[in-house]
């Protein structure tokens, strides 16, 4: 379920459930959770079921069990939208964090969060980019000369033949500079990735990841 | 109705206006025209079934028209029906024509997804006494709160081109429409117009209940010719754009006054509309295209310019096939098989409009195999062996859709809408169970929402259902009807002029500077923004033609029949067959050509694959489903992977290792024994019902494509329907539109009862067995087709595996 590689010098572990975790700094990163993207659906009168949330507050409390980190960093746009009096979601967020009170966790503000307080929920909120030598962590995957950037937002995935089939999956995206993790969201859409010279792809399935070449 | 208040010599004096009126125009009631007019004055229900051109609309409107000067009122009187948004116009005059001559001062008004404000505004104000709709825009009548008061003094209704509804989804809704209007009606009357079908008693059945058959018109002789390849001419095995006809066309087309050139598809109408530019000795203007994609404006222009003959030919779709005539076509051409008997009547009805000329048309074979289908398509044209359109059956997407409409239209309670539904053919058989299913869902979400308080389309208070939500009702209103476009995006000019629409896939791998073929004109990607793809002329063409879903129409079951008669009688008989004789000469060599009452089955090893092909001529969605089931069976046999493609004539099954076969095993294969239990197997494994979730969550509101030109806004709520799928067999696999498309796939995707008619045949056939070197000429089409799906008997892990595997092998190279 795991694949280490070294990224800008240092060794890290990512995970199929679709994480990054740095031993270096105990530190298990997502990005793109989406928090309360089923709600806003439903709330439109469009009929996506409930459980989205449960899910991958489950996937996240086996990834804290498997590595137990210090800190719980998410690259930008844990929320989708605004949330009412009414929406059980937060409740159920709130309800996790408040399980994991020796774990710091962090949110890179992202497009989505200004929708909603998410300090509210006892998350602390850094601005745009955060260096945490030698990386920047961004929602936004953009180059920074400060560090390589580990960031989200686009929900990479990749085309991965297998025999007469193709699977659609996401994907992690190592670039020179830049690397993105796939959505950790259950109702996210992808974003196709080509391969390119130089560029690393680590396809994540429901069963282990696949480090295409 | 009060036939019992109009005496007959009353009627006699009112018809004999209309008469006068026909003879001021050199003509005479037709028979089954004064039958028509009669039997409304009876106050009964029928269906008018005539080839096009026989005058099917005076037979229809003379009644009402009658029976309006008799007993003149004001407000809506006869409500018309029609498929097609570019007929209304048309329509709309020609109707008003009639009523004029009956000086009846009635105001005749068109409403349909194209209609400007002005028109809508006026009839908001009930200006009107004929209106003419389509059945979309009917369903949005109905769901205003005002709807019975508008539809009071209703009369009757006619539905035009009853032909084109019967057989899908729209069909459905308006039989739902109808119910709705005569529980409030009882003594309205429906008519229906038909072109000739193979199931004319239950076309009436669905549309009216009971009724009178009328049918009219001398039988027009139709003249099928074909474009035969040369003698030493190297023609193509496989192929369906047949371009290297170019020549033979356009020889056709310049030989008369005017043509029209139908396509099977809209990406084949583009490239032959690009093939026949180059070489169009003409000025430009004389050639046109004409498909479902293109804006409408564009469309009403082209048919503009048939209607005056300025236009010397149009390639067309099916976007052609029914309509208004255009009296200056001469020449009908078809680019490949027309695929069915009835589609090939119905275009070459479109030329030869003087009387007593035949009906002509050329079929443009796109590659070889295809001279069997037009020389089986005549046979079964000469036999009377039409295909029937079966209405569906129990749609709970379009009953969804329904129940919220009837909602906003003032309310229901459950009983009584129950009850009007089933009076309709399309629900007779619905079960209670499943309707409070579908209400429940519309209440709650289904089981995986209950009771969750952001979700509630419709509210119950005490007995009645209603909406309360100002917004769902907008939505809803946005997104009625059944035919809705999957993810389109406006194509648009720089400076403004819309070109039409194309699917959002074919835009997304498109960069700003690319170019491609679009409404026959070569453009160039700008940028793209609100669901709008900005470009502007570009002088050639580097890059695609855009695809559109819906893809290639299947071969009929009738002239399947007839084809695997054609083939068995060799190269004998018609033209076509001799030309024909060679490939099958090849065919007998290395394998050979199946009798009536054989199974052709073929393994060819190439160095692609170890491939299986099995010919059992069913047409290419039972084949899908044989396909599916051949797989399954081939995987229980020895695990594997297995993946397969179809045509209309067989399927072609491919894996990295085939068990053992032969002849007996084969048999064992194709038997129908536990057929059901094995397509639902393997049904379940493929991706099938997940892709036709598509229109029905669309259709059932479960997705929504957005305001119009609100597209930003809404990104956020974008979910494709196959997340969609995913989610609800994982949390409510009880969900009554899993069932729907589960069903759908099927009764349509894979013919079921077709399919097992199928099989039934192969068991009591001699199953012919051969193992070639080379693919057969039967084959070879088979084996350039993408393939369609699979049978996989793994799980992500071995998945995974595998992909290692091969990532690793591809490493050492």
């Amino acid at each position: 379920m795991t694949h280490d590689m070294a990224i800008a010098g240092e060794r890290v572990t990512l995970h199929a459930q679709r994480a990054l975790f740095w031993p270096a700094r105990r530190m298990l990163m997502v990005a793109d959770v989406h928090f309360g993207k089923g709600a806003v659906f439903r709330r439109a009168g469009i009929a996506v079921p409930s459980g989205d949330t449960e899910d991958d507050i489950e996937r996240l409390d086996g990834l804290i069990a498997t590595f137990s980190p210090d800190t719980l960093m998410v690259l930008g746009d844990l929320v989708h939208g605004d949330a009412t009096e009414r929406s059980a979601w937060v409740a159920r967020v709130r309800a996790w964090r408040a399980r994991h009170p020796a774990i710091d966790i962090q949110l890179i503000a992202g497009n989505h969060d200004r929708h909603f307080d998410v300090a509210s929920l006892g998350i602390a909120v850094r601005p745009q980019r955060l260096r945490v030598a030698p990386f920047v962590l961004a929602h936004h995957p953009e180059r920074h000369d400060a560090g390589y950037t580990l960031a989200g937002h686009v929900h990479p995935g990749a085309t991965v033949r297998d025999g007469w089939r193709k699977h659609r999956l996401p994907a992690f995206v190592f670039d020179r500079d830049v690397g993105t993790l796939p959505a950790f969201g259950t109702l996210t859409g992808l974003h196709d990735v080509k391969p390119e010279p130089g560029r690393r792809i680590v396809v994540a399935t429901p069963a282990g990841l696949v480090p295409l070449r | 109705m009060p036939t019992s208040s109009t005496t007959s010599a009353a009627w006699r004096r009112a018809e004999a206006r209309l008469v006068a009126w026909f003879a001021t125009q050199g003509r005479r009631p037709a028979p089954f025209q004064r039958a028509a007019w009669r039997a409304w004055r009876d106050g009964q229900n029928g269906l008018i079934h005539a080839p096009t051109g026989t005058g099917k609309t005076l037979a229809a409107v003379g009644g009402p028209l009658i029976d309006a000067a008799l007993r003149p009122q004001t407000g809506l009187q006869l409500l018309w029906i029609t498929p097609l948004r570019s007929l209304a116009t048309d329509t709309a005059q020609h109707l008003s024509a009639a009523v004029d001559a009956m000086e009846l001062p009635w105001r005749v008004l068109r409403r349909t997804g194209d209609s400007g404000s002005a028109e809508r505004a006026k009839l908001r104000r009930g200006a009107c006494e004929l209106l003419v709709t389509t059945p979309e825009s009917l369903a949005l009548l109905l769901s205003y709160p005002d709807g019975r008061e508008r539809f009071a003094r209703l009369r009757g209704i006619v539905v035009d081109e009853w032909h084109e509804l019967i057989g899908n989804k729209r069909g459905t809704l308006l039989q739902l429409g109808l119910a709705r209007l005569r529980h409030w009606l009882p003594e309205l009357r429906t008519w229906g117009l038909s072109a000739t079908l193979g199931n004319l008693d239950e076309a009436l059945h669905a549309l009216a209940g009971d009724g009178v058959l009328i049918g009219g018109g001398a039988a027009k002789k139709t003249l099928i010719e074909t474009a035969l390849p040369e003698a030493g001419e190297r023609f193509p095995w496989a192929g369906h754009l047949g371009l290297s006809q170019l020549p033979r066309v356009l020889d056709a087309v310049l030989g008369a006054r005017s043509s029209l050139v139908f396509a099977n598809t809209r990406s084949q109408a583009e490239l032959w509309h690009e093939a026949l530019s180059s070489v169009w000795p003409e000025s430009p203007p004389t050639l046109a295209l004409h498909h479902g994609s293109i804006d409408p404006k564009l469309r009403f222009a082209t048919e503009e310019g048939l209607r005056v003959g300025a236009l010397r030919c149009v390639v067309a779709t099916s976007s052609l096939d029914l309509g208004v005539d255009f009296s200056s076509v001469e020449r009908v051409v078809q680019i490949g098989s027309p695929k069915s008997v009835a589609r090939l009547l119905q275009r070459a009805g479109r030329s030869g409009h003087q009387p007593g000329m035949p009906s002509r048309i050329l079929c443009v074979p796109t590659h070889l195999l295809e001279l069997a289908e037009i020389a089986a398509a005549r046979h079964a044209l000469e036999t009377g062996h039409l295909e029937p359109r079966r209405p569906m059956r129990g749609c709970l997407d379009v009953l969804a859709q329904h129940l919220l409409t009837m909602a906003l239209g003032g309310g229901f309670d459950a009983d009584d809408a129950y009850r009007e539904i089933t009076s309709s053919l399309a629900y007779a058989q619905l079960p209670r169970e499943r309707f409070d299913a579908v209400l429940f869902y519309l209440q709650t979400g289904g089981s995986a929402l209950a009771s969750y308080p952001e979700y509630q389309k419709l509210v119950r208070t005490g007995d009645r259902y209603h909406v309360d939500s100002g917004r769902i009702a907008r939505m809803h209103r946005l997104s009625i009807g059944t035919i809705t476009s999957d993810g389109t995006l406006a194509v648009r000019y720089m400076k403004g002029a819309r070109l039409g629409t194309v699917e959002e896939s074919f835009v997304s791998r498109l960069r700003p500077g690319d170019r491609f073929l679009f409404a026959g004109r070569h453009l160039e990607l700008v940028r793209v923004r609100d669901m709008t793809a900005y470009v502007r002329a570009a002088p050639n063409r580097r890059g695609g033609v855009p695809r559109w879903m819906g893809g290639r129409m299947p071969l009929s079951g009738e002239l399947s029949d007839e084809l695997r008669d054609t083939l068995a009688g060799g190269g004998t008989g018609s033209a076509e067959m001799r030309a024909l004789r060679p490939l099958l000469a090849v065919q007998e060599n290395h394998s050979s050509i199946p009798e009536p009452g054989d199974t052709l089955c073929e393994r060819t090893r190439t160095r692609e694959g170890d491939y299986l092909f099995v010919f059992p001529f069913a047409g290419r969605l039972a084949h899908e489903g044989l396909a599916a089931v051949l797989a399954y069976r081939l995987a229980r046999l020895q695990p594997g992977d297995y993946g397969y493609a179809v045509n209309d004539y067989g399927l072609t099954i491919t894996a990295a290792r085939m068990p053992v076969l032969d002849a007996e095993t084969m048999r064992r294969l194709l038997h129908p024994w536990g057929l059901r239990a094995d397509i639902r197997a393997s049904v379940n494994l493929s991706e099938l019902a997940r892709r036709q979730f598509r229109e029905i969550a669309r259709v059932a509101g479960l997705v929504f494509n957005g305001y119009p030109a609100q597209g930003k806004t809404l990104r956020q709520l974008q979910a494709s329907s196959g997340l969609l799928f995913d989610v609800l067999r994982r949390h409510d696999p009880d969900h009554p539109l899993l069932w729907q498309a589960e069903r759908e796939v099927l009764d349509q995707q894979l013919d079921y009862s077709r399919l097992r008619a199928c099989l039934l045949r192969v068991a009591r056939s001699r199953v012919l067995w051969h193992e070639t070197k080379r693919l057969s000429p039967l084959a070879f089409p088979l084996w350039v087709e993408r393939l369609r799906g699979g049978i996989a008997m793994d799980d992500w892990k071995s998945r995974v595996e595998r992909m290692l595997a091969s990532l690793e092998a591809g490493a050492d190279e």
